[in-house]
C-alpha cells in the first residue's frame, strides 16, 4: 500500500518537473520576447528615437540576456525556495499576485465541474446500463452524442443567448453587479454559485457524456459476470446486489477516467472563460501569451498543469482505497 | 423410501435473441428426491446450466421460462409441507429470494470469477448468513469460520479476511461450497463444480461434496460431462440432449441397461466404462444448432438405430418401469407409435 503511494507520488513529482521544463521551453518558443513587444509598441506609439542600447538595458534589468538554462534554474529555484513566480512586465507587480487572484476561481469551476460530471454521469450511466435498449437508454445515448459533438464555446454562446433572452440578464461574469465589489457574504456566495451554473454545465457536458458512456459500457460488462449470478443466488435483492457488486466493480475505470478528464476540463475552462468573460486564469493566460508576459504565463500554466497531475494522484489514491487488488499488490 | 423434493414437468426456456428464438430447454421432466443425488449429463450446450438456473429463477437475459411447472416442497418450521411452483415466481420478487440461498443454493462452473474479487471471503459468506438468519455480525462470522473449517480450509479465521484473488481455484471452490452450504439448504445445485480444476483437486472437491451431503442430508443436483463421476456419486441419472431429457432412471439401471441410443453412445464413448479400448467410439455427427432443430426425434440424424418414423414423429416419454423412462420410438408400443404418427400427419 505505502509502496504504491510512494511510487505514485514519485511519478507525480517527476511529471510536474517535466511539465515545468516543457512550460518554460514553450513560453520561449515564439520569436522575440517581452522586450520586443515593448519596443514595437513604443515605435507604434511614435517614439522613434530610442537609445541604441535600450533593448539591451531592459534585457539586463530583467535577466533576459542570460542563457535559457540559467533563466530556467532561477525561475524554478525562486518558485521552490521562495514561492515566487517572477515579475509581470505588463501589470508591473509579482506574477504570483496576478495568478493567485485568478486561479481560485479556475479551481472552483473545475472542481464543481468534476462534481457535476460525477453526480450526473454515475446515476445516468447505471440507469442506461440496467435498462439497456430501453427508450430511456437510447435517449441518453443520443443526447450524449450531441453533448460530445458540440464544441463548448458554441454551447456557451447558445446558453448565453438564452439566458439573456429568457432570464432577462446576461449570465456573464461571476457576480451580479451589486456583489461585484461587495465583501464576502452568504448572499455573495449564493450569487457566485448561481453564476457558476452555466460555465459548469458548459464545461462539464462533454465530460459527462463521455463518462456516461464509460460507465454504461463498464457496467454492462460487469452485469454478466458470474459473481453477479452468485450474489443473486444468495437471495440479495436486485437493487442491493447492483450497488454492492457490479457497480462497485465498474467504478474502477470510472475513477481513473477522472484523471484524464481534468486536463480537458482545464482546457474547456480556459475557452469558456474567454467567451463568458469570467475572471479566471483563462483570459490572463491568453493575454500574457499574446504580450509575452512570460512569468505570468509560465506560472499559471505550471500551476494548472500541476493541479491536473495532483488530481490524477488523488484518483490513484481513491483507486487504492476502492480496489483491494491495487492496494495489496 | 423416496420423497420428491422438486418435480419439474415440461419446462421450456427460450432465449429471445435478435437472431431468433433459441429453444435452449424444450420440455424437461425431472424429479429430485429429498436427500438424494441426481446427476444431469449431456454434451456441451444441451441446456444443463440453463435448466438448473431456472430452478432458482436466475436465467440470464434474454432467456425466459415460457412454460412448465417446478413444484418445490418446502417444509415450514412447524413440520407442515407446502408445495410452491417456482416457475410462477417473479424472478425479482421477495418469495423467490427467500428460496435462493436458504432452500436452494448453487455452486457455479467458474470458481475464478464466481466470487467478487473486491470483497473479502468473510464478507461474502456472512452476507448470505445474515440475509437468511437472525444473527449478529459476530455470530455470522463465527458460523462462517465453522463452515470454512468444515470444507477443509486451513486456518479459516485468517482466510476469512482474505480477498479471493489471493486464493487458488481449489480454495475458491471450497469457499463457494462453504458459502452455498452456510444456510443449510435442502437442495444444492452444483454446475460442473470441478471442471475448471486440476485432477487432484477435482477428486478432493468431489469427496468433500459427498461427505457434506452425507452429513447435511441435502438433495444434490450434480451437473457434469464426466460419466466416471456419475458412476461414483449418482443415485439417479438424467441424460439430456438438445434441451430434453431423453432418458432417466436410477444409476444402476441407466449404466447397466441404457435404453436410449444416445445414452448407449455416451457410455461407449467413455474410456472408464467401455470395457475395452477398441470398443471406444465417439458419437458421430455434431450437435445441431439450436436454431435448426431436427424434426421428429432430435437425435435421429446421429442415431445408428433410426428407422422410417424417426424424422417425423416426436417420441413421447415412455415409462419402462417405475424408475426408468426413455424418449425413443423404439420403446413406444406399436399402437402409440401409429397414433403419434397420425397426430404428426394431421398436425
Ligand atoms: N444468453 C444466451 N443467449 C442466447 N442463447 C443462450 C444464452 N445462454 C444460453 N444459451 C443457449 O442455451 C443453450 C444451452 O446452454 P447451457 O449453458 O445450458 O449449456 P450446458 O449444457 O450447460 O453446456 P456446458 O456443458 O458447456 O456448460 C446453448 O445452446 C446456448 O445457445
Ligand atoms: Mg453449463
Amino acid at each position: 500500500m505505502w509502496q504504491y503511494i510512494a511510487r505514485r507520488f514519485t511519478y507525480m513529482v517527476f511529471t510536474v518537473w517535466i511539465i515545468s521544463l516543457i512550460t518554460f521551453a514553450v513560453i520561449q518558443l515564439p520569436p522575440g520576447d517581452y522586450v520586443t513587444t515593448i519596443v514595437s509598441q513604443m515605435i507604434n506609439s511614435g517614439m522613434e528615437d530610442l537609445p541604441p542600447d535600450f533593448e539591451q538595458q531592459i534585457r539586463e534589468q530583467y535577466g533576459l540576456d542570460q542563457p535559457m538554462v540559467v533563466q530556467y534554474y532561477k525561475w524554478l529555484r525562486n518558485i521552490i525556495v521562495d514561492g515566487k513566480f517572477g515579475y509581470s512586465f505588463v501589470y508591473r507587480k509579482d506574477a504570483k499576485d496576478i495568478i493567485l487572484e485568478r486561479l481560485p476561481v479556475s479551481f472552483a469551476i473545475s472542481g464543481f465541474s468534476v462534481l457535476f460530471i460525477w453526480a450526473v454521469a454515475l446515476p445516468i450511466g447505471i440507469y442506461s446500463a440496467v435498462k439497456q435498449y430501453s427508450l430511456a437508454d437510447y435517449l441518453v445515448t443520443f443526447i450524449g452524442f450531441i453533448g460530445l459533438a458540440v464544441p463548448s464555446f458554441l454551447f456557451a454562446l447558445v446558453l448565453m443567448f438564452f439566458s439573456y433572452k429568457y432570464m432577462d440578464r446576461a449570465m456573464i461574469g461571476l457576480f451580479s453587479r451589486e456583489y461585484e465589489t461587495a465583501p464576502w457574504s452568504l448572499n455573495k456566495f449564493l450569487d457566485l454559485v448561481k453564476h457558476l451554473g452555466i460555465p459548469v454545465i458548459i464545461i462539464g457536458t462533454a465530460g459527462t457524456a463521455g463518462l456516461i458512456r464509460t460507465m454504461r459500457a463498464n457496467l454492462l460488462d460487469e452485469l454478466n459476470k458470474p459473481y453477479v449470478d452468485t450474489a443473486r443466488s444468495k437471495g440479495l435483492s436486485e437493487r442491493a446486489l447492483l450497488w454492492k457488486y457490479p457497480v462497485r466493480h465498474a467504478l474502477n475505470p470510472f475513477i481513473s477516467t477522472v484523471g484524464w478528464i481534468l486536463p480537458s476540463l482545464i482546457a474547456g475552462e480556459l475557452i469558456v472563460s474567454v467567451v463568458l468573460n469570467l475572471p479566471t486564469s483563462g483570459p490572463v493566460i491568453y493575454n500574457s501569451l499574446l504580450t509575452q508576459d512570460m512569468y505570468v504565463a509560465a506560472g499559471a500554466i505550471l500551476i494548472l498543469s500541476s493541479m491536473t497531475v495532483i488530481g490524477t494522484f488523488i484518483s490513484d489514491l481513491l483507486l487504492a482505497w476502492l480496489d483491494p487488488r491495487v492496494r495489496l499488490h | 423410501m423416496t420423497e420428491p423434493l422438486l418435480e419439474v414437468s415440461d419446462l421450456k426456456i427460450h432465449f429471445f435473441t435478435d437472431e431468433g428464438v433459441v429453444k435452449a430447454v424444450e420440455g424437461v421432466d425431472l424429479v429430485i428426491e429429498r436427500g438424494k443425488t441426481l446427476c444431469l449429463v449431456g454434451e456441451s450446450g444441451c441446456g444443463k446450466s440453463v435448466a438448473s438456473r431456472a430452478f432458482m429463477q436466475i436465467i440470464r437475459k434474454p432467456g425466459k421460462i415460457v412454460s412448465g411447472q417446478m413444484l418445490f416442497r418446502r417444509k415450514s418450521d412447524d413440520g407442515t409441507e407446502e408445495i410452491i411452483d417456482l416457475a410462477k415466481m417473479d424472478p425479482k420478487g421477495y418469495p423467490i429470494r427467500q428460496i435462493r440461498g436458504k432452500e436452494i443454493s448453487m455452486i457455479f462452473q467458474e470458481p475464478m470469477t464466481s466470487l467478487s474479487l473486491m470483497h473479502t471471503v468473510g464478507h461474502q459468506i456472512t452476507e448470505m448468513i445474515r440475509l437468511h438468519t437472525d444473527t449478529t455480525p459476530t455470530e455470522a462470522k463465527v458460523s462462517a469460520i465453522k463452515m470454512l473449517q468444515r470444507v477443509g480450509i486451513p486456518r479459516p479465521e485468517r482466510l476469512i479476511d482474505e480477498y479471493p484473488f489471493r486464493l487458488s481455484g481449489g480454495m475458491r471452490q471450497r469457499v463457494m461450497i462453504a458459502m452455498a452450504m452456510s444456510c443449510n439448504p435442502t437442495m444444492l445445485i452444483a454446475d460442473e463444480p470441478t471442471t475448471a480444476l486440476d485432477v487432484t483437486t477435482q477428486a478432493q472437491i468431489l469427496d468433500l461434496m459427498l461427505e457434506l451431503q452425507h452429513d447435511y442430508g441435502m438433495a444434490l443436483l450434480f451437473i457434469t460431462h464426466d460419466l466416471g463421476v456419475v458412476a461414483e456419486i449418482a443415485d439417479d441419472v438424467a441424460v439430456m440432449y438438445l434441451g430434453r431429457i431423453v432418458e432417466r432412471g436410477d444409476a444402476d439401471t441407466v449404466f447397466n441397461e441404457p435404453k436410449h441410443p444416445y445414452t448407449q453412445a455416451l457410455l461407449r464413448s467413455i474410456p472408464k466404462i467401455a470395457m475395452q479400448r477398441d470398443e471406444l467410439e465417439p458419437i458421430k455427427g455434431m450437435v445441431p444448432s439450436p436454431f435448426r432443430r431436427p424434426t421428429g426425434c432430435q437425435f435421429h440424424p446421429r442415431c445408428a438405430q433410426r428407422f422410417n418414423l424417426c424424422n417425423q414423429v416426436e417420441p413421447a416419454n415412455t415409462h419402462l418401469n417405475e424408475n426408468h423412462s426413455v424418449r425413443c420410438l423404439l420403446y413406444e408400443d406399436a399402437e402409440a407409435r401409429t397414433s403419434n404418427a397420425e397426430a404428426a400427419a394431421h398436425g
